[in-house]
């Protein structure tokens, strides 16, 4: 099969991913809820994956609160910081997974920013919602429609300069692109541990540098007396018995993407990108391409989006059509009535699968 | 011969980054649970030292800023007492 969907999950991951994941599953207990060995290696377990996203994202292993996917992380930012009827700004480009939680709470929303790969509009529109001093500002790093980078450091020191909260999706960064909570000075920054990653699914990752509410309540193995979630991180996020086993891979993925370096990872998807967005320019299809793009690609194919997508799958090709759970995106691109064909690289992206799918597609 | 103390966190996670800050600075020391009656808000975690310099040990776990619930020395008779630094 020719995987071009790691936009949605990196479907091979290096082999030490998921053995960790069957040692952990062998070995490990409940972390942090007793003392004998196979709870204290599980505790151990989930404690190097705070190690290893703390080194990689620029913070203290405590601010490392263990999610099950960047939408879970996302709903504790986006609920910690924003109440019903707040006003809140955020990119054109933002997932369901922010703009649903927004929808559910009543907030009046404020769409800064809706050109495709141009940071001067980006920036000019942010600069100008965030004068009405918002609740909060919410921006994505890379829109996982059209792998859009964000000017993020600039939007977050727009934030900072003006004193407002600010919650960073790291959903399609995180893993290929510099990510730093203290760096950018965010109140949140959520991402998934099943793309850039390379953990398994069902694992996330929200680094704090504010103080969050919880979502879930429960059990922590901490201050087991008080009936208040405890006020210290990260248990005051993690109620109930943690996915070791999936941390346990996490950790894994996170040690590749350390050694390997982000630089060269984002080398790798960013060729592909642009061998990818040229060879379809050929075929004389509609590409989204542009300065300032990560490892995905949105086209328009010669029929409709789905069944270009389906075409591709019975010919062994796996990439996602339609609305990407990110109508907002579309719409911003004027792509909402048709939706696109994505096709998304990942770390394992070369030469040669690219041109395969070109030439797949050059048959459609 | 050297004292035994404990050193009692909130959370299992304070109790292991403060567990990697005193092995950095040479103070062996292992990870257990918290005994009951050291923790009245129940369920923790301490760090057991071997140690004569305790006032160094707990100044680096300060200096990275964890926190510390209480800090214990068990004597050669097994009675516990808090210390206070």
């Amino acid at each position: 099969m020719i995987y071009l969907d790691s936009g949605a999950t990196s479907f091979r991951k290096p082999p030490q991913v998921s053995r960790a994941v069957a040692r952990a599953m062998e070995r490990c207990a409940s972390p942090g809820r007793g003392g004998y060995r196979p709870a204290m290696e599980a505790a151990e377990e989930v404690y190097r994956c705070r190690e290893e996203a703390a080194a990689l994202f620029g913070c203290l292993p405590e601010q490392v609160a263990l999610t099950t996917s960047c939408t879970h992380g996302l709903n504790i930012a986006i609920r910690s910081l924003v109440k019903p009827g707040d006003r809140v700004v955020i990119s054109g480009f933002e997932h369901n997974a922010v703009t649903r939680p927004l929808h559910a709470l009543g907030a009046r929303v404020t769409v800064a920013g809706r050109r495709l790969f141009d940071w001067e509009d980006t920036l000019s529109q942010f600069r100008r919602a965030l004068e009405g001093k918002p609740k909060a500002a919410i921006f994505t790093h890379v829109s996982n429609v059209f792998g859009y980078i964000l000017p993020v450091e600039e939007l977050a020191g727009l934030c900072r300069e003006r004193g407002i909260p600010f919650i960073v999706d790291a959903a399609q960064s995180a893993g290929t692109l510099p990510v730093s909570l203290s760096g950018w000075g965010a109140d949140f920054v959520a991402m998934p541990g099943h793309k850039g990653l390379l953990g398994p699914q069902g694992t996330g990752i929200l680094l704090c540098g504010s103080k969050p509410e919880p979502l879930l309540y429960g059990g922590t193995g901490s201050a087991s007396r008080e009936q208040e979630m405890p006020q210290e991180l990260p248990d005051r996020l993690e109620a109930g018995t943690l996915n070791v086993p999936g941390y346990a891979g996490l950790t894994q993925g996170l040690r590749y993407v350390r050694r390997v370096g982000t630089e060269r990872l984002f080398a790798r998807e960013h060729r592909q990108t642009e061998r990818c967005a040229i060879g379809l320019k050929r075929l004389g299809l509609r590409v989204f391409s542009g300065a300032h793009q990560a490892g995905t690609v949105s086209f328009l194919g010669r029929s409709d989006c789905e069944d270009t997508a389906a075409a591709l799958a019975n010919l062994g090709v796996a990439v996602r059509a339609g609305l990407h759970c990110a109508p907002l995106a579309h719409e911003s691109a004027g792509t909402l009535d048709t939706g696109t064909v994505r096709v998304s690289f990942g770390f394992d992206a070369e030469d040669a699968q690219t041109d395969a799918f070109l030439q797949i597609m050059g048959k459609l | 011969m050297k004292n035994i103390y404990f050193v009692t966190f909130r959370s299992v996670t304070f109790a292991q980054r403060g567990e990697r800050v005193l092995r950095s600075s040479g103070i062996h020391c292992t990870l257990q649970r918290t005994p009951r009656w050291m923790e009245e808000q129940g369920c923790g975690y301490a760090l057991r030292l071997r140690t004569n310099q305790i006032t160094d040990a707990v100044e680096a776990l300060r200096r990275e800023k964890l926190p510390i619930r209480r800090v214990y020395q068990q004597y050669s008779s097994g009675d516990l007492e808090e210390v206070k630094l």
